[in-house]
């Protein structure tokens, strides 16, 4: 007795296929790229990225260094590719974590429902509560600087973003008749939520999940700017940018934009990605 | 998209002798291709006159509803026509965005299937209604106000004045209808485009959005255009019907002549597989006694009504009293699944309880097949539900093969053995199939959970993939439809996956909770001949739930009808059917939609036995409408409920 999409209703929606397909390429290429000369760093750049050469101290874009050189006069070109391995690096580990530890939770509160939804969703209200930066900040503060802590925080800061996403689906898929039907066929509560209802909804959250990518670069980038982060000498877009300060105010801009745009362009692409994923599965899935 | 109770109106400017001499509606040679080059109509031709009522008559994906769409320029994006669709005398498919707003403002309006879907969910009844008379005609509020109350007054809603102030969400799908229908008529159109308007809905409440309908066409002589997949419904409404297949017209003709006589192939087989409440039900019985199955009369006659009340002996009594007729062991032989005295109440946080299922008795002897039959909000799928063990009941006792089965199973092995007594085919195979597993893996996980635990030996692989094929070809489907995904099989596929998997079981007892409903009348012949022949072979035990009655009528020996969680009558299908005991099962009967000319020949007898019964017709006067929608409030929240609950099982 329930109203079914009809022929007309189908066919009237249906065909709209926006040009994203372009834009997709491209940012993908773009992040493939990133990865690229984060994994062959040392084949790709030109120079060893903490060569100090004091005859070429904030040069301008030359044959022999493309991007120019800092104010150490190290080649901006070597340290942005070295430096896409933290940059890159960082997000990943984050992203990955926080969607393991989400998905792990957003199941428990969505299945279980209850009591455990009630406390778990007090306990991500107040995560939210916190800015991610300052989570990571005080991690700094109390295990010390370098990669780990931030990543580690920042893991917890965005975990609650992806279990509330994945409780919301898990919670809407457990009244779906075909859980009923696996019920009614014998199998157990714990077999239905983590071999059959959990793979129809992990599509959609990694989809989702993709998008904090670019947040949690901005952000760790941010954080190595304060001096936090990632340590010098290491290269590090947001560490670069921190120490071309006094090269700005000498009117040499290039090595603070270098990593900036790097940023800004990942970032984007990381989203164009996430979002053109979280289309496809988001319609494709759903019958 | 125009909004669904944008008013069509007169093409006033029209010349009146290009009109008289096409008729109201007129499409020639309609052909429609989407952008990618399928075409979906092949020359589509059809005429409304003034005042005439036409069926248009077809299967889901046939294209009835796309053609209707293209009289009042609602055309898929980039789609192209050819051909002649002319509406009262201008052509829509070349006319201006001016032209065709005109034309939807007087000349057409439209009512669509799921009336919740066309409403602005956060405008009031008198919002919706007023604001074509206001925007587009320039009426002021006062009098739009007064129009609307006017038209509610005409679609016999019981209190126009207080309705224009509610919300949508206080409303039954069928008053809602009721409102789109007086939405549709604002402006008086010429032609009443109806799509559907009433297969969302229970079959009484069908009944009174018909009686409005027919009554408006009378009074203002609209033409008429109605789309619908019910032959039965086309044909106690229409005065033609053009019969519509894969994007073509098949046949075309007096509705009485098409559907007494059909001439095409295609009628022919749509006639056939439509179920009837009249004339001979070829599936019940032949079967039951085709396998020599126990078809013995279980329940009390139909003249005791009252319910059992917990005493599960007086049923075990009843049926040994009565017996059965086919051979003599079967006599001693106690029901294969027994409910008596069942309750459930579902209670919601700050508002009255709900008493979904209210000490129902159900028997069904081995091998037999009953039905349970109740509109929406009857309890009918409370119970199903409560039987296979998704939800516990308050009171009373189900067994199964004389076993306890009434708890909700907790541990392991209970799971397994309820899963063996009893397995269930639910009404949607989109949703009831997990949408990432293919057909031949479901059967498998069932084969697999059963075979290797309580069965005592681990199936090998290759030894559950021979069962997996054996299973789909008992339902009649192929090695090349183990690998699909639900996806890429039609419904009647879905269906048939769905039952095979409940088969891997091999349960004592099939609950089929409205298993055919979502289907098309020819795949639910097929499903429904699917379900006798296993029941032939495997003396399969059927629940057979649904709102259908000529449904029941071909698979189910017994039958029960439930009206708000209680059982009101039971007995033979063939009896309740043809001498019904209680008044709603009189009312659920007359609903169901009969052709014209068997109508005019059942009135006559219902005169004569309405002068016998002191008169108690229903005549849908206010008060039989304020009752029946405050029914409808409460199933509304019945199914709420249960819908709540199920989301808490785990």
């Amino acid at each position: 007795m329930t109203p079914t999409p009809t022929l007309a209703v189908t066919v009237m929606r249906a065909p709209r296929r926006p040009r994203a397909g372009l834009t997709f390429a491209i940012a993908l290429g773009v992040l493939a790229a990133m990865t690229l000369a984060a994994i062959f760093a040392p084949f790709l750049a030109p120079y060893n990225p903490d060569a100090v050469d004091f005859a070429a101290v904030n040069a301008g874009p030359s044959s022999a260094h493309w991007l120019g050189t800092d104010g150490l006069g190290r080649d901006t070109l070597s340290r942005l590719i070295y430096g896409a391995r933290t940059a890159l690096l960082g997000p990943l580990l984050v992203v990955v974590a926080s969607t393991v530890l989400g998905i792990l939770l957003g199941l428990l509160a969505g299945w279980r429902g209850g009591w455990v939804d009630a406390a778990l969703g007090r306990v991500f209200d107040v995560l939210f509560a916190f800015p991610s930066l300052l989570i990571a900040i005080m991690a700094v503060a109390l295990f010390g600087k370098g990669l780990a802590a931030p990543v580690i925080a920042m893991s917890i800061a965005y975990a609650p973003f992806v279990a509330r996403l994945t409780r919301s689906l898990i919670a809407a898929e457990r009244s779906r008749p075909y859980v009923a039907a696996y019920r009614v066929q014998g199998f157990g509560g714990a077999w239905i939520a983590l071999r059959r209802v959990l793979p129809n909804v992990t599509p959609i959250v990694g989809a989702q999940s993709t998008l904090n990518f670019g947040y949690v670069l901005a952000e760790l980038a941010a954080l190595s700017f304060l001096g936090l982060g990632v340590q010098p000498p290491t290269a590090d877009w947001g560490a670069m940018i921190n120490e071309s300060q006094a090269g700005l105010l000498g009117g040499h801009f290039l090595p603070a934009i270098v990593p900036a745009v790097a940023v800004v362009v990942v970032v984007v692409a990381v989203n164009i990605i996430g979002e053109e994923l979280s289309d496809r599965i988001g319609g494709g899935s759903r019958s | 998209m125009t909004a669904p109770h944008s008013v069509l109106g007169t093409a006033g400017t029209g010349s009146p002798a290009a009109s008289a001499s096409t008729g109201l509606l007129d499409v020639r040679d309609l052909t429609l291709d989407l952008a990618d080059g399928t075409r979906l109509l092949h020359g589509i031709t059809l005429r409304v006159a003034a005042g005439e009522t036409v069926g248009l008559v077809g299967e889901s994906g046939s294209g009835k509803s796309l053609t209707a769409r293209t009289v009042l320029g609602l055309l898929p994006a980039r789609a192209v026509t050819t051909g002649d669709v002319e509406l009262d005398g201008t052509g829509v498919l070349t006319a201006s965005a001016q032209e065709l707003r005109r034309l939807r403002r007087r000349t057409a309006a439209m009512i669509f299937q799921d009336p919740r879907a066309g409403i602005n969910p956060m405008r009031t009844i008198g919002d919706h209604l007023t604001e074509a008379l206001r925007l587009a005609e320039g009426w002021s509020a006062d009098a739009a106000r007064a129009r609307a109350v006017e038209l509610l007054e005409a679609v016999r809603l019981p209190r126009p004045e207080d309705h224009l102030r509610q919300y949508p969400h206080e409303f039954s799908g069928g008053m809602l209808q009721r409102v789109m229908i007086a939405g549709a008529l604002t402006t008086s159109p010429k032609l009443l485009v109806c799509d559907e308007p009433t297969t969302a809905l229970d079959v009484t409440t069908q009944a009174e959005i018909i009686g409005v309908l027919a009554e408006q066409r009378a009074s203002r002589g609209m033409g008429m255009l109605f789309i619908t997949h019910d032959l039965n419904l086309a044909a106690s409404l229409c005065d033609r019907v053009y019969v519509m297949s894969g994007g073509h017209v098949v046949e075309q003709g007096q509705a009485r002549v098409v559907l007494r006589d059909p001439k095409a192939e295609y009628t022919r087989r749509l006639v056939a597989a439509t179920p009837m409440l009249a004339g001979v039900a070829p599936g019940a019985l032949a079967s039951a006694a085709d396998g020599g199955h126990i078809s013995g009369v279980i329940v009390r006659h139909a003249g005791q009504q009252h319910p059992f009340t917990g005493a599960s002996s007086s049923i075990s009594e009843t049926v040994r009293a009565v017996g059965t007729d086919a051979g003599g062991s079967a006599v001693s032989a106690p029901p294969m699944l027994e409910a008596a005295g069942v309750s459930k109440t579902y209670h919601r946080r700050g508002k009255e309880p709900v008493r979904a299922v209210v000490a129902a008795s159900v028997a069904v002897p081995r091998g037999g097949a009953v039905g349970v039959v109740g509109e929406s909000g009857s309890g009918k799928s409370t119970l199903a539900r409560m039987i296979v063990g998704l939800e516990s009941a308050d009171s009373g006792d189900i067994r199964i093969d004389g076993r306890e089965r009434t708890a909700v199973p907790r541990s392991r092995r209970e799971r397994l053995a309820h899963a063996r007594s009893v397995q269930m085919v639910f009404q949607d195979p989109y949703l009831s199939l997990d949408p990432r597993i293919t057909a031949g893996r479901a059967i498998e996980d069932a084969l697999r959970l059963h075979g290797a635990g309580g069965g005592g030996r681990r199936r090998g692989a290759a030894d559950a993939r021979a069962r997996v094929l054996d299973l789909l070809d008992q339902v009649g489907l192929g090695e090349k439809h183990a690998a699909a995904r639900p996806r890429t099989l039609s419904g009647g596929q879905r269906q048939r996956v769905a039952i095979a998997r409940a088969l891997a079981v091999e349960p004592d007892v099939l609950v089929m909770d409205e298993a055919t409903s979502a289907l098309d009348v020819s795949v639910q012949a097929q499903v429904l001949d699917l379900v006798d022949s296993i029941r032939r072979e495997r003396g399969l035990t059927v629940l057979f739930i649904s709102h259908d009655l000529a449904v029941v009528r071909r698979v189910c020996d017994e039958t029960v009808v439930m009206r708000r969680g209680e059982i009101v009558e039971r007995g033979r299908t063939a009896g309740l059917l043809a001498d019904p005991q209680h008044e709603y099962t009189r009312l659920l009967i007359d609903s169901v939609p009969k052709p014209g000319w068997d109508a005019e020949a059942a009135a006559v007898e219902l005169e004569a036995a309405d002068l016998d019964a002191g008169g108690a017709d229903r005549s849908a006067d206010a008060d039989d409408v304020v009752a029946d929608d405050a029914d409808d409030a409460e199933s509304a929240a019945v199914e709420a409920a249960s819908a709540a609950a199920s989301g808490q099982a785990r």
